[in-house]
């Protein structure tokens, strides 16, 4: 029964952002339940660029895309490496260097902005998509560490034993019998690292100045700049700008099962 | 197949020693079973066997060469873990050939091989599925297979059989012993269970607080064992063991005397009048008397099994087990006469534990 008001509280407003896209400018904040003059002009607006908030709307979508995937990409490939080495190798000091991790989330991710982007600057990576990338990458691998690590210690030891036993390198061990088995973890953790990335709009906003080089979310930003703000295109940009990250969800969902290491060990 | 050598074994964890100077032999082709109740060291020294474990102190030799330093995969040892340990995400076909692929063996020898693990195993139809989708017997034959394919120096078996249902225990141990008998590879066998030990192995090394107790073939160590623990471990029911005193009863024959009981033993022991002592004595040799002649026992329990009755029996305030075979007519609180062969019966000082012979 709760979950009824939470659905309707949940989906209002999305329902709100559809409402924007389908109104014309003039009767977007009229207030019907359905527009009297419905139209996709406004897909038609963004798609073609045709606003000047959205001249660079298809490179800013690719930035977005890029920037997301690489986060995405290489938090999994460090956290991972990481997660095995803590857990399963029981690498000597392994439990500080996760603990030294996530004490870095102690400090909100606001006040790093500038540390972050001083940092960068020296490293001359100012307007640079590897200066987010990386940023990103530092904000979300703690967190990833964590969680993978805290899902491959309830991996059985004894598999590990048995591959050992069986002639495994610790790179086959990973390779062969780790990864497939953290497969629904490492989905998890990719999708949320690069959902972080996706959405993220402070950094993004203080780490790139070129319009050109611009994510999405900072490109929707700018729409507020102006006195006469075009709603209805802020909200079309922002639908369009939700779906890859709903596509990617129910296209991985599936990974996400539970189950993978039954019959493994008597338990 | 390999010998295998320990000598002086020591194992601590931090401060505290588990493992206190173990050394002996195993022979080319041996079925070793280490037998011991749980936290006596049994499975961290088969671990020390496989790599698995770090050893504190000493040397283990697989065939004349140490292998203290050598890591688990490069021994060429396969294991059986007691929780199987089969990789979920492959088949029973990949588990099996897994150790082959990880040496880059071909794929046809690996099938092959494969395909003669499971022929041994009764795998045949099985080949295909994953662990999930097969019985806790099944999962303990693909874990065997998976060892057999290697074909390697020395199997390692630890407690593989006690997740199983007793009925499937008694039908593996039966195969793995005629898997032995087959393949003659060198073998290591942790259980906590003494019959399994008794049943299965060439060679029992009965294991306690990190020292070995006592060696021998099954017989040897039921027939003579060297003390007290290593008596009442084996052979079930266990050895019944009352303590007293050596005194001479009214008849004039030397006998242990517990409160108001005399229970007899041999005249060639090297025991003197009134010194302290444990009588042991197993269920299996000793029997009732009708007449009035011998200890007399109260009735607590009658057990029958069809072929044989289990008895427990109070004697004094000691309670005492005896099998008989076939079936008696008694009931709880009969009172009846209980004789033992007085050859079988063994004397164990009572300070040292150790048996008198």
């Amino acid at each position: 029964m709760i979950g009824v008001p939470l659905l309707i509280w949940t989906l209002i407003p999305v329902y709100h952002l559809f409402l924007f896209s389908i109104s014309t400018k003039d009767s977007a904040t009229s207030g019907h339940l359905w527009p009297v003059h419905p139209t996709l002009q406004n897909f038609e607006f963004v798609l073609w660029q045709k606003h000047f908030y959205l001249n660079y709307f298809w490179i800013q979508m690719w930035n977005s895309l890029f920037i997301a995937v690489m986060v995405g990409f290489l938090t999994l490939f460090i956290s991972t490496f990481a997660a095995f080495a803590i857990s399963r190798l029981k690498v000597r000091g392994g439990r500080t260097v996760l603990n030294l991790a996530l004490f870095t989330y102690f400090i909100p991710a606001a006040f790093l902005a500038v540390p972050m982007y001083k940092t960068m600057g020296q490293y001359g990576l100012l307007d640079n998509q590897w200066a987010l990338i990386l940023a990103m990458i530092t904000i979300a691998s703690p967190y990833s560490i964590w969680v993978l690590k805290q899902a491959s210690d309830k991996l059985p030891l004894e598999l590990d034993e048995a591959a050992r036993m069986d002639g495994a390198t610790p790179m086959q061990l990973f390779r062969l019998v780790y990864l497939p088995l953290m497969v629904p973890s490492l989905v998890a953790v990719g999708t949320y690292s690069l959902l972080l990335a996706w959405n993220e709009y402070l950094y993004a906003f203080l780490l790139l100045s070129k319009e050109n080089s611009f994510t999405v979310g900072v490109a929707l930003g700018n729409f507020l700049s102006a006195d006469d703000s075009p709603w209805e295109l802020l909200m079309t940009t922002g639908l369009i700008y939700a779906l890859p990250p709903a596509a990617i969800y129910y296209t991985f969902k599936r990974y996400m099962v539970s189950g993978l290491t039954a019959g493994a060990v008597k338990s | 197949m390999a010998e295998v050598a320990f000598r002086n074994i020591q194992k601590s964890y931090g401060k505290t020693k588990i493992i206190h100077g173990i050394s002996f032999d195993i022979a080319e082709g041996e079925f070793v079973v280490l037998v011991g109740p749980s936290g006596c060291g049994k499975s961290t020294l088969l671990r020390m066997i496989a790599g698995l474990e770090e050893i504190t102190e000493g040397e283990i030799r697989i065939d004349g060469r140490v292998v203290n330093d050598l890591d688990a995969k490069d021994r060429d040892i396969a294991m059986v873990f007691q929780s199987y340990a089969l990789y979920p995400h492959m088949t029973v076909r990949e588990n099996m050939g897994f150790s082959l692929r990880l040496r880059s063996e071909n794929v046809e020898l690996t099938d092959k091989r494969v395909r003669e693990a499971a022929k041994i195993l009764n795998l045949d139809s099985l080949l295909d599925r994953y662990p999930k989708e097969l019985s806790g017997g099944q999962r303990q034959r693909v874990a065997m297979g998976r060892a057999i394919v290697r074909d390697p120096k020395v199997f390692l078996f630890d407690e593989p059989l006690s997740n199983l249902d007793a009925k499937l225990r008694v039908a593996m141990r039966a195969e793995i012993k005629s898997l032995h008998h087959r393949l003659k590879t060198t073998t290591v066998y942790v259980t906590h269970d003494q019959i399994e030990a008794m049943t299965m192995a060439d060679k029992i090394v009965v294991m306690h607080d990190g020292v070995i107790e006592q060696m021998g073939t099954p017989l040897e160590l039921f027939d003579e064992p060297n003390n007290l623990f290593v008596a009442q471990f084996i052979g079930s029911p266990s050895m019944n063991v009352v303590k007293g005193q050596v005194s001479s009863s009214p008849s004039g024959k030397l006998c242990v005397r517990v409160a108001d009981a005399f229970w007899p033993i041999p005249e060639n022991l090297g025991v003197s009048l009134g010194s302290d002592v444990f009588y042991g004595v197993r269920p299996t040799d000793m029997y009732l008397s009708t007449e009035d002649h011998g200890i007399t026992a109260k009735v607590i329990v009658v057990e029958p099994t069809g072929a044989e009755t289990e008895l427990l029996l109070k004697v004094g305030e000691d309670q005492i087990t005896l099998v008989v075979q076939g079936r008696v007519n008694l009931k709880p609180d009969e009172s009846v006469f209980l004789n033992t062969n007085t050859e079988k019966i063994h004397l164990f000082d009572a300070n040292t534990q150790i048996r008198i012979r």
